[in-house]
């Protein structure tokens, strides 16, 4: 047996328990979920009725705890399930969260919590001020170590197919730091002014804010960094290994070999591309049109891999990938793309006028001219090559343009923003026609093309409905030029005799480590998966660049995508009960019907444009993946944004289950306006408001930072009270109001305190006269339930209730601040622990305790145990108690079951 | 014992101590009032302060580490913590201490907290220079401080119980059920107390009569339980650890029983509050407390009848006893939801009963609301009263009894209720019970029930060392409170015992035997009768039992001869203190 005894939760009552257990001499496990023992008491501001200070008289305890040579304790860690075997033990299975921090090296000097870029609510301050993903619990946090809060992968990052830290670079944007943040993408890839330009943006799609006022601009923040990073001229900034004396050949430079090329540089290898093409970098150079993106953003992303000292050959062919093992490199990757363009495959394609688009381009990027003036052109194709294709026809004054297309507008394969714009631009469709047959005239120059109209069917397997053709609907569309923009192939033929190419023409490589049939040989991008888009290309180049690193270093081929699952945008959006809708940043794309030049048609973000739009992120995942905090950690290897959570299989004697309770959630009592009205708050944020380590250093009202004079209490909001459905007392918010009250007083001598309350419930030793000292301070205690509260515009609230004790009549008084007593709920976690026995609850859902009057703290389960408030409303004595008893009945469980394993103190 | 003896040989010069310094901002609790800096700055070119830092708080556990790491980097043989009352702290530092390898005695406890910034809130600048000459003190103190080590005692693995009531009997099984021996005392013939002697209880409907029986039978069946009734704790002696109780059996028998326990729990329970005649009309024929009426009810299987008449409207006056200023000032806790319950009970008996409930809160706290809201749907009426203006009984000309009250419910005016009966709704009172306060040394607070050592954190220790309280004697509770009160005694008792020794405080009194003239002075200054008379050398002088002193002082000043030190506050340390203190003048 691992250990004797396992306590669920380290609130008051577990440490008690585990205290005393320990003391006893048993060996006992403690299990918190949070990233601190000490559960609510340590944040609360005193404790009645001795006004003694809260977390003075809790750190003791919570030092003792992580300290007891006796006892265990794993915090940020959660039970997932217990079970109990036949011989009346139990196995736990822990779950071990990953704290991306090292627990034994963290020091706890908080420098990751200053770098770090996000900032959420903290819990630990009852949601009145924020905390950062990267955080130590609170300042007197056991053990007081860091963790970082990461709840998964956020939606734009996860969508990245390049692999780019995209919440990351938004928060270091939003916190100004746009260097950072162009490192932060350079880590990725150097292609940060293409990528900001020419990407058709998955972050954008899945982006949580496209659910309320609109996506950011991801893609354009993108590009922001990268104007920035080129206005201000300073150096990439990003480590370079030293040289490690190996040489990797890149055939290629197109996304996939520049992106490739470029991590194998930092890595240390010596990198050499060999490109066919005069320019270096494939479509981005040589397809991808200026207006979208200009030739001279492409080559300073080319010039970053050149200033890692890559060498690029261009006019280069490769064909033999034996000669370049032999001349010493050792690996190479084929990165060398879909060049080709398909044929029409129908009569008469060879005739004059008839163009492949992929040439088109490619020429008109190159400088040549192509004159069209005047000409009538049909591009035959729904891609993003036929829509660049039909929009630089556009530019080449050409008279009129037509997108003929075999299917209808929603199955085309080309980006919706791209057909919009080509269609704004002039760009006449064709939707449902099929060419037959390229027409010419007598000198062989075209004349039109023949077409045959399409019906759609079913769906197929592409989930596109497939077209066929209408007999009887031929046609011809008068043309004098066709661009052919319907596929494009690899140019793989030289190394069919190789490394295997597949019957298209793609090379076969290994899907997860890209590598070939030749081992030295691996080959990534659209030469592997036929034609696809940049930001895929790109994901490519980095996963073969760490493959080729790990072949070449002896590792296993994996390790590339450590993505933690997407976050639920669901529940992101649920953390909020209301959201502010900000502007959504404008589009910026200006088009001419008649386009007559090659000018970038998006405008650039203005950096408040750029601050704006990155300050609406959600922070969906929380941590934002920047890695801040890795940079300013003094400590080596501290935080491991690679961790993941462990389990941990534990077999125990007896188990505590010592989960504590909720606080009522103040919303669901909508008269009182929690969430909606600023000014009203919970107790729990007053004790946090008067609290030693108090998020403001006075009593202050949130709406407008005033300090109030005027301050109203509501007791039993959602205790004694059906409507909501808890007809039970919660105990200790009478009292816990009546310490407030106390505190007010001293810490804002002129404030008016008043109490709206049911009974005063101050049942305890010295609770009474506390009460009295408090109405002989100056509070006043009214009876009677307020009805509703009513908020002025200036924040003040008003509060209608009938004033029972001096004759009935309905008053309306007004308050600057609402402390709502807010209660106790259960935290149905506890019976979440057992599987497979269930653990009893009573009427209410706290843990059962079947025979109270005599045995306290023993459950409907042989050796589980309850302490504190898991089992219904206790004060912190009574806490403390019900946990001592709990742990006799736990000491006297283990004597008769296991006498013999106990081990000596 | 004086300065120049205290350096000994081979020992450091009090200058060449070296002492880290530790000044607790406390969150804000210190440093709001007192120039926390200014206070460092101040100290930390004293002689033998090797480190002087302030810290935000001194007790984190990250502070903690960072003390233990200056002990090992800079080789401190001192500590000195400038924070709260050594009430909260001491051990906390003690174990810095112990854990970074220095005695643990050898650091000092610095109050600037409650005796400073607490207290002068209104004056900053008197704070500051306030805490700047307390922690020069407690420097001076230290660097005169030695090792000391605490005198270990094997502990007997025995427990007494004091009271046969619920929580003395659950207590001594639970005691006997974590492998400890067991001696009960209980004063009555019989055992169980006041729940033996009821009928069903709250909150789970349970007859008390059969709740004692079955602890009582589970008693019987405990071999390592041995009970004695009729009997009563006459002394007790020994030491934390190792007390020996003296237990006279049946007052007839001269011959008094001593037993060995390593701790004690007492859990003598309370009484209940006897109303004044005329108290609420107390005395007149139909005026009853809650007891009486909870006997009533238990006696009864149909309708209630009380001397001879039927009970058809009942009055209940809470707070009788309970909630008084100038009288008993705190509340009950147990009543409202006890009478709430017997309201149900009557219900339950016949429904056609009318009962009024003239009320100042109900505390019917937690779960127990239920039997309040049942009550209400049951018939009963509920009335607030105001404070001022008492219900007020009597018995008309024409004999019928009546209540006259103000409802504040209902616009606050004056009702008057004709009753059958009135049930004065009694708390409890402490149990008078001097000679056991005497001979336990256990303290009372003004309610009169025995104080716990805090009330927040360790409800059922006493400021005496393994002698612990449970259930109604510390303070009212109800019956199921009180057996979970005797549990964490039960709790305390075996984190105490069951390691099998306990560490005595070292700081305790020591004679000079060459200075001691046997005056006798001492013997009556102690009230732990730690000093007897010693053969040393031939000659007769005091020697102090260093388990059974208690480290009180107490017989120091009284020393003609000044031949009695008090180790940990040596004359020299409180002089050097004093002299400190002159130093520096208080603004």
């Amino acid at each position: 047996m691992d250990y004797d005894v396992l306590v669920v939760g380290s609130g008051i009552g577990g440490m008690e328990s585990a205290l005393k257990l320990g003391d006893m001499g048993y060996k006992v496990l403690v299990v918190e979920k949070e990233a601190s023992v000490g559960g609510r008491m340590i944040l609360l501001s005193k404790v009645f009725p001795t006004l003694d200070c809260a977390s003075c008289i809790s750190t003791p305890k919570m030092a003792a705890t992580i300290h007891h040579p006796n006892l265990t304790v794993m915090t940020y860690s959660e039970v997932k399930g217990i079970r109990r075997d036949a011989d009346g033990h139990f196995r736990a299975s822990v779950k071990r969260k990953a704290r991306y921090v090292d627990e034994v090296a963290c020091t706890g000097c908080q420098q990751c919590e200053t770098a770090c870029t996000v900032a959420v609510p903290d819990q630990f301050n009852a949601d009145l001020v924020a905390r950062r993903a990267a955080y130590i619990a609170f300042p007197q946090a056991v053990p007081k170590k860091a963790v970082i809060d990461r709840q998964g992968s956020s939606p734009c990052t996860f969508a990245c197919p390049a692999g780019i830290e995209a919440h990351g670079y938004v928060s270091l944007i939003r916190s100004g730091e746009y260097e950072k943040a162009h490192r932060l993408v350079l880590d990725a890839t150097p292609l940060v002014g293409s990528l900001g330009r020419a990407c058709y943006a998955p972050c954008e799609s899945d982006c949580t804010r496209g659910s309320l006022e609109g996506t950011l601009p991801i893609r354009r923040l993108k590009r922001f960094i990268s104007d920035r990073h080129v206005e201000s001229g300073e150096d990439l900034g990003i480590e370079v290994a030293e040289p490690n004396g190996r040489r990797v050949a890149v055939v290629g430079s197109g996304p996939a070999g520049l992106t490739a090329a470029w991590q194998l540089a930092r890595k240390g290898y010596t990198v050499k591309i060999y490109e066919a093409a005069p320019e270096p970098g494939g479509f981005l150079r040589l397809a991808i049109p200026s207006y979208r993106l200009p030739v001279e953003v492409v080559e300073r992303d080319i010039q970053n891999v050149r200033d890692l000292g890559v060498e690029i050959a261009t006019s280069s062919p490769v064909r033999d990938l034996a000669a370049l093992k032999s001349e010493g490199y050792d690996a190479v990757l084929v990165a060398t793309g879909t060049p080709r363009s398909t044929g029409l495959g129908v009569p008469g394609e060879d005739r004059m006028g008839v163009l492949a688009a992929t040439d088109f381009l490619r020429r008109i990027k190159l400088g040549e001219t192509v004159d069209l003036a005047g000409k009538r052109v049909v591009v035959v194709g729904g891609g993003n090559v036929a829509m660049d294709a039909s929009r630089v026809a556009r530019r080449m004054g050409a008279a009129s343009v037509t997108v003929a297309y075999r299917r209808s507008r929603a199955e085309m394969p080309a980006h919706h923003v791209e057909a919009d714009d080509a269609e704004k631009e002039g760009v006449q469709f064709a939707f449902q026609v099929a060419p037959v047959e390229v027409t010419g005239d007598a000198a062989g120059a075209v004349n039109g093309l023949r077409c045959v109209r399409m019906a759609l069917g079913e769906p197929d397997a592409s989930g596109r409905r497939s077209p066929t053709p209408i007999s009887g609907s031929e046609h011809v569309i008068g043309c004098d030029v066709i661009i052919a923009a319907i596929g494009m192939t690899p140019d793989t033929a030289a190394f069919a005799s190789q490394i295997g190419v597949e019957r298209r023409g793609t090379l076969r490589a290994d899907p997860k480590t890209l590598q070939t049939d030749v081992p030295y040989v691996f080959a990534a991008g659209d030469v592997v998966n036929g034609a696809t888009d940049i930001t895929r290309a790109v994901g490519e180049g980095r996963r073969a660049a760490h493959m080729i690193d790990r072949w070449l270093t002896g590792g296993i081929l994996d390790g590339f995508d450590l993505r933690l699952p997407v976050v639920d945008k669901q529940q992101v959006l649920a953390r909020q009960k209301v959201y502010t809708l900000r502007p959504a940043t404008p589009e910026a794309v200006t088009l001419e019907a008649a386009p007559r030049d090659f000018r970038e048609v998006e405008a650039p973000l203005s950096e408040t444009e750029a601050r704006a739009a990155a300050g609406r992120c959600m922070d969906c995942a929380v941590c934002s993946g920047c890695h801040e905090c890795v940079s300013a950690c003094p400590v080596d290897g501290c935080i491991d944004l690679q961790a993941r959570d462990t389990e941990l299989d534990v077999e125990v004697g007896a188990v505590v289950v010592s989960t504590g309770y909720k606080l009522f959630a103040a919303d669901l009592k909508p008269q009182y306006g929690f969430g909606q009205y600023r000014n009203v708050i919970t107790g729990m944020q007053m004790d946090r408001l008067l609290a030693p380590t108090r998020p403001f250093n006075t009593i202050l009202r949130p709406s407008d930072g005033k300090v109030p004079e005027r301050i109203a209490y509501i007791l039993c909001t959602g205790s004694r009270d059906e409507t909501v459905n808890n007809p039970l007392c919660s105990k200790f918010c009478c009292m816990y109001s009546i310490k407030q009250n106390q505190l007010i007083m001293g810490a804002l001598p002129l404030a008016e305190v008043t109490v709206h309350y049911m009974d005063i419930r101050a049942a305890g030793k010295r609770y009474d006269e506390f009460y009295e000292q408090s109405k002989s301070m100056g509070a006043t205690y009214v009876k009677g339930r307020v009805a509703k509260i009513t908020e002025k515009e200036n924040g003040d609230l008003i509060l209608r209730y009938e004033d029972i004790e001096n004759g009935g009549q309905l008053v309306d008084a007004e308050y600057d601040l609402v402390v709502l007593a807010v209660g106790v709920q259960p935290n149905r976690d506890a019976a979440m622990l057992f599987p497979e026995e269930q653990l009893a609850e009573d009427k209410y859902f706290y843990v059962a305790e079947p025979d109270e009057d005599l045995n306290p703290g023993v459950t409907s389960i042989p050796g589980v145990f309850v302490a504190g408030t898991a089992a219904g409303a206790k004060d912190i004595v009574d806490s403390i108690l019900h946990a001592g008893a709990a742990a006799a009945q736990v000491a006297a469980h283990l004597e008769r079951t296991q006498a013999n394993v106990k081990v000596p103190a | 014992m004086n300065s120049e003896e205290t350096t000994v040989a081979g020992q450091l010069s009090p200058e060449q101590r070296r002492i880290g310094v530790y000044v607790c901002h406390c969150g804000g609790n210190i440093s709001d009032y007192v120039d926390v800096q200014r206070v460092v700055d101040a100290i930390k070119d004293e002689p033998g302060v090797i480190v002087a830092r302030d810290t935000i708080f001194a007790c984190a556990d990250a502070t903690q580490e960072n003390m233990e790491e200056d002990i090992h980097q800079y080789g401190l043989d001192g500590l000195v913590v400038a924070s709260c009352s050594p009430k909260l702290h001491t051990v906390t530092f003690r174990g810095v201490a112990k854990r970074a390898g220095i005695n643990p005695y050898q650091y000092t406890q610095v109050n600037i907290r409650e005796q400073d910034s607490w207290t002068h809130g209104d004056n900053p600048e008197g704070a500051t220079h306030k805490a700047i000459s307390l922690v020069k003190a407690g420097i001076a103190r230290t660097r005169l401080t030695t090792p000391l080590e605490p005198l270990v005692v094997e502990t007997t693995q025995k427990a007494l119980v004091v009271g046969g009531g619920i929580t003395g009997l659950r207590a001594a099984i639970g005691l006997a059920d974590v492998g400890l021996e067991v001696f009960l005392v209980e004063k009555e013939q019989e055992l169980g107390g006041w729940v033996g002697r009821f009928g069903t209880m709250y909150p789970h409907d349970r007859r008390g009569s059969e709740l004692i029986a079955g602890l009582v039978g589970e008693v019987r069946r405990r071999s390592s339980i041995t009970v004695f009734t009729n009997a009563e704790l006459m002394a007790k002696s020994g030491s934390f650890g190792n007390y020996v109780a003296a237990i006279r059996v049946n007052s007839d028998l001269p011959e008094l029983i001593h037993v060995e326990v390593g701790s004690i729990v007492v859990a003598t329970g309370f009484d209940t509050y006897q109303p004044e005649a005329g108290e609420y009309g107390y005395g007149i024929d139909g005026v009853v407390t809650l007891p009486e009426f909870k006997a009533l009810i238990d006696a009864s299987s149909g309708p209630l009848v009380h001397h001879g008449r039927p009970v058809k409207t009942i009055a209940y006056i809470y707070c009788v006893g309970s909630r008084q200023p100038g009288a008993n000032e705190y509340c009950s806790r147990y009543c409202c939801a006890a009478t709430a319950h017997a309201a149900l009970q009557v219900s339950g008996l016949d429904r056609g009963v009318h009962q009024y409930h003239l009320y100042r809160d109900i505390r019917t706290y937690g779960k127990y609301e239920l039997m309040y809201t049942d009550s209400r749907k049951n018939g009963s009426v509920y009335m607030k009263f105001p404070e001022d203006t008492p219900p007020s009984v009597a018995r008309t000309d024409g004999g019928q009894l009546t209540v006259t009250t103000h409802d504040t419910l209902t616009g606050g005016e004056e009702l008057t209720i004709p009753a059958d009966l009135v049930v004065l709704v009694t708390g409890m009172v402490p149990r008078k019970n001097e000679e056991l306060m005497g001979l336990l040394k256990l303290p009372v607070g003004t309610d009169g029930f025995f104080n716990e050592i805090h009330p927040k954190l360790r409800p059922v220790e006493t400021v005496v060392d393994g002698v612990l309280i449970a259930g109604a004697c510390q303070g009212p509770k109800n019956s199921t409170e009180s057996v979970a009160a005797g549990l964490a005694a039960v709790t305390q008792s075996a984190a105490i015992l069951k390691k099998g020794f306990a560490e005595l405080d070292p700081q305790v009194a020591e004679v000079n035997a060459a200075a001691c003239t046997w005056c006798e002075k001492c013997i009556d200054a102690c009230p732990y009768s730690a000093i007897e008379k010693a053969e040393v050398a031939g000659r007769t002088v005091a020697a102090i039992s260093p388990s059974t002193c208690k480290g009180c002082g107490g017989c120091v000043p009284v020393c003609p001869e000044d031949a009695i030190d008090l180790r940990g506050y040596t004359d020299a340390q409180i002089r050097a203190v004093i002299d400190t203190m002159l130093e520096e003048p208080v603004a």
